[in-house]
């Protein structure tokens, strides 16, 4: 047992930080959003510098543009990413798609579309939900009708995160009626301009960026099929356990709290700086303990993920339970410290925090994104405990008896 | 980074735990409780034969030279058993004398402990320190020691001290010097558990555990009975109530993960309208909860454990472990206990409640949560502001989101109220 990293793996975690540090402008991200020109071009100027420098796709191999780095370092990279508050632009494609072309795609298919993005050149948006396929991501109604060489798309994927021109859509189609709804989905890497494709901008409380996508008749070549058709769905199951950014969720957490204590210190109420107050102490040091318990568990995940071919896949992963619990747990205590003015946006003199505790408390009212916290504990249930389930094979007919119990 | 304990770890846990499922089951743990002495003479043999009491002491005095993480696996599968007997007492006076006793105390008496053939007590708490918070602080001692010729006199009553009532030797914290004096003022005695004017008397707690009333009343100790220096006896003390506070939490850790296998069996076995409960949604809340609790604590709780172990400063870690898995055993048992229903709430047999009340014996031994809490925050409060970036400042990010013209084409058109889909 060893809760420490090697002095080789603290070098690079200071390497990282400084670059990071010489690189970022004295008030980046200050504000939150990054929809305007400006913003986008930095990022996009940044995230390209990053990747040059090695640090945008590290844990790949190095014939792919990456470092070519161990899990932990990786782990440690992402921790650094989110304690200096960035978000890639790139970030889904880097993390959900590429691994589904490296593990599914052809040769070719890797040849053609990642040393791109790994130059940090292309943003990817991750298209599987629907209007009627969120949790239940089987039940994709957008189909793909092979016609020739070709797939004709037609259907609606909504709550796209996005705010960035994509290149490409890593998407789900349905391309077979005739088989359990799971297996006939197929997946795709779709050019994202391509004729018949719309956009409908989804402004969302939290202010992620979010996006309705709309497809009419759009010809995709089978060049962008990846892997087995109707195979889609498992494929995209796979890719799952490489969502591994865990670190840089705790790594933001807890820049966030350090900014905060900073704010604690210097802001006043009641002749008093904010620390003094015995309830805020507590809150405070209530955070801390979480930071460290979302930290511990987040590196558990990391390097079992290392491990797993002598350990065998994680029975549970409470990360993402931590990531919401505790989003939650420090924005609302944040927030309650503030107090009223707690809520002033951003952009006025009374503006508190230049409105980053207003923003995440938006943010944090619903943290369903990649998984609601139902979908997790479901899979901590099932699969971790063993606790028994309703057979799926019943569904159908629960779901019509419930619909006769309305009437 | 690894979370896995090594081969030897893994060993001694499986075969510790084995030992107690033959050796401790539900039935030693009642008798015990209603037994006067609160333990097994017969189970502290085999316990001081496997070697539990000398695993963290030295080879030379009849130890087998484990460390304080090998100390914490141990404690873990007692907590499992809720095995009752003087362990921990005996193992943190026996770290004590190791670290504060003189040559001559570590020969003659290290071999003892080691062996079972000397029960000792740690007589810290008293009733203000309990109830004021700073049980695990020298201001809370105001038990007195006087000097009298080669003699010291002991006054004072001394509270919720575990096994005093057994003990043969009560390591007493004693004040020797008033705080305002300088130092901490605090020196420790090994008393004779018989000596004239020494009074123990179990008290009846939540957990039947017997912690002790005990009263010092002109009892005196020969100068030999020192444990380490004058006035200076809270440094070494206090590095052991770090490790004791660790270990009462791998207790609690070991604990809450019998909760969750009992909460997990039962889900799964216990039928009602046709089907096993674990079926249900509120059910797997709870045992999802169980988990929760104790997954937490147990890592806070290891890596207080093995930073100790490897001697590196763990104030913090141990803090954040204390003042979490106190709080976490407590809610973990409760969930629990919502699972089991009426099967976890009969007085007189299951295993459940024999966890949740022993747990908050464990909760508030060797630190409140609120103490630790507070040693927490103001560690924090020596935190650094971060470090800040240092490229020049681009000006366009204070804009509010609203103004900000965003860059992609049906956002633009967006805002300009036009539609492109």
């Amino acid at each position: 047992m060893e809760f420490r990293f090697t002095k080789e793996q603290e070098k690079l975690r200071k390497k990282i930080r400084n670059f990071f540090l010489k690189e970022l402008p004295e008030d980046f991200g200050r504000s939150g959003g990054d929809m305007n020109e400006q913003a986008q071009a930095f990022m996009r100027g940044f995230q390209e510098k990053t990747a040059a420098a090695g640090y945008l796709t590290s844990g790949w191999e190095k014939k792919y543009g990456g470092m070519g780095l161990g899990h932990i370092e990786q782990g440690i990279v992402d921790e650094e990413v989110g304690y200096a508050g960035i978000g890639w632009p790139s970030n889904l494609g880097l993390h959900l798609a590429a691994p589904a072309v490296f593990l599914f795609g052809t040769e070719e298919q890797k040849k053609k579309f990642i040393p791109a993005l790994a130059r940090g050149e292309q943003i990817w948006f991750e298209a599987f939900t629907e209007p009627q396929a969120g949790s239940d991501e089987a039940n994709q109604q957008t189909r793909a009708v092979q016609e020739g060489d070709y797939f004709v798309l037609n259907g609606q994927k909504t709550f796209i995160s996005g705010g960035y021109k994509p290149d490409f859509l890593y998407t789900l189609a349905r391309t077979s009626d005739s088989v359990p709804k799971h297996r006939g989905i197929s997946l795709f890497l779709i050019p994202a301009d391509l004729p018949g494709i719309s956009y409908r901008p989804l402004p969302t409380i939290g202010g992620g960026v979010q996006n309705d996508i709309f497809f009419s008749d759009v010809k995709v070549h089978k060049e962008y099929l990846l892997g087995e058709l109707n195979r889609g769905f498992y494929h995209a199951m796979a890719t799952f356990e490489f969502e591994r950014t865990g670190t840089a969720n705790s790594g933001r957490a807890k820049r966030a709290l350090e900014e905060f204590v900073q704010f604690c210190q210097e802001e006043k109420r009641n002749g008093k700086p904010l620390f003094a107050d015995p309830a805020v102490r507590k809150s405070l040091a209530e955070m801390a303990i979480e930071i460290e318990i979302w930290r511990l568990i987040c590196w558990k995940a990391v390097w079992w993920f290392g491990n797993r071919n002598k350990l065998g896949p994680m029975h549970y992963d409470l990360s993402g339970m931590c990531a919401k619990r505790f989003n939650t747990s420090h924005a609302e205590r944040m927030s309650e410290i503030l107090g009223a003015l707690g809520q002033i946006r951003q952009g006025s003199k009374w503006t508190k925090l230049r409105g980053a505790v207003e923003r995440r408390w938006r943010a944090a009212r619903s943290l369903h994104a990649g998984g609601t916290i139902e979908i997790y504990k479901y899979a901590i249930a099932r699969r971790g405990l063993s606790l028994p389930r309703i057979p799926a094979k019943l569904n159908v007919q629960i779901g019509r008896a419930l619909q006769e119990q309305k009437k | 980074m690894d979370y896995l304990l090594d081969r030897k770890q893994e060993g001694l846990q499986k075969k510790t735990r084995t030992f107690l499922e033959k050796a401790c089951p539900e039935s030693v743990v009642r008798e015990a409780r209603e037994d006067e002495d609160g333990y097994s003479p017969k189970l502290w043999k085999k316990i001081a034969k496997r070697g539990w009491l000398g695993l963290a002491l030295p080879e030379q005095y009849g130890g087998s030279g484990g460390s304080l993480l090998d100390l914490a696996v141990l404690n873990e599968e007692i907590g499992r058993a809720v095995c009752p007997g003087p362990h921990l007492s005996t193992m943190l006076s026996g770290l004590i004398l190791l670290d504060a006793g003189n040559a001559s105390q570590k020969k003659t008496l290290l071999p003892q402990i080691a062996a079972g053939e000397l029960i000792a007590a740690l007589a810290l708490t008293e009733p203000q320190s309990a109830w004021n918070g700073n049980s695990v602080e020298p201001a809370g001692i105001t038990v007195k020691a006087v000097p009298e010729g080669n003699k010291y006199v002991i006054n004072g009553t001394k509270l919720l001290v575990y096994d005093a009532h057994i003990a043969d030797a009560i390591l007493c914290v004693a004040r020797t010097k008033a705080r305002s004096k300088g130092g901490d003022g605090i020196t420790l005695f090994l008393v004779d558990a018989k000596s004239p004017g020494l009074k123990c008397k179990p008290l009846k707690t939540t957990a039947y555990d017997k912690p002790c009333e005990v009263v010092f009343k002109k009892v005196q100790v020969p100068k030999s009975s020192i444990v380490g220096k004058v006035d200076q006896g809270w440094a070494p003390l206090a590095k052991v109530l770090q490790i004791g506070a660790v270990l009462t939490c791998a207790q609690m850790v070991g604990s809450s993960q019998k909760a969750l296998e009992l909460a997990v069996d039962h889900a799964k076995t216990r039928m009602q309208f046709d089907m096993p409960i674990g079926v249900h949604q509120y059910v797997q809340g709870h045992c999802i909860d169980v988990l929760w609790y104790s997954e937490t604590s147990r890592w806070l709780t290891y890596q207080a454990a093995w930073k100790l172990s490897e001697g590196l400063p763990a104030e913090m870690e141990v803090a954040m472990a204390k003042a979490w898995t106190n709080k976490a055993h407590e809610k973990a048992c409760w969930h629990a206990h919502q699972v089991l229903a009426g099967v976890g709430y009969t007085a007189q047999k299951g295993a459940m409640s024999l966890y949740s009340m022993k747990g908050l014996s464990l909760q508030n031994y060797l630190g409140e949560t609120d103490y630790y809490l507070e040693k927490i925050a103001k560690e924090m409060e020596k935190w650094p502001a971060p470090e800040q970036p240092h490229g020049k400042p681009l000006g366009f990010w204070g804009t509010p989101i609203e103004e900000q013209t965003p860059a992609w084409e049906p956002w633009r058109q967006m805002r300009e109220g036009k539609k492109t889909w």
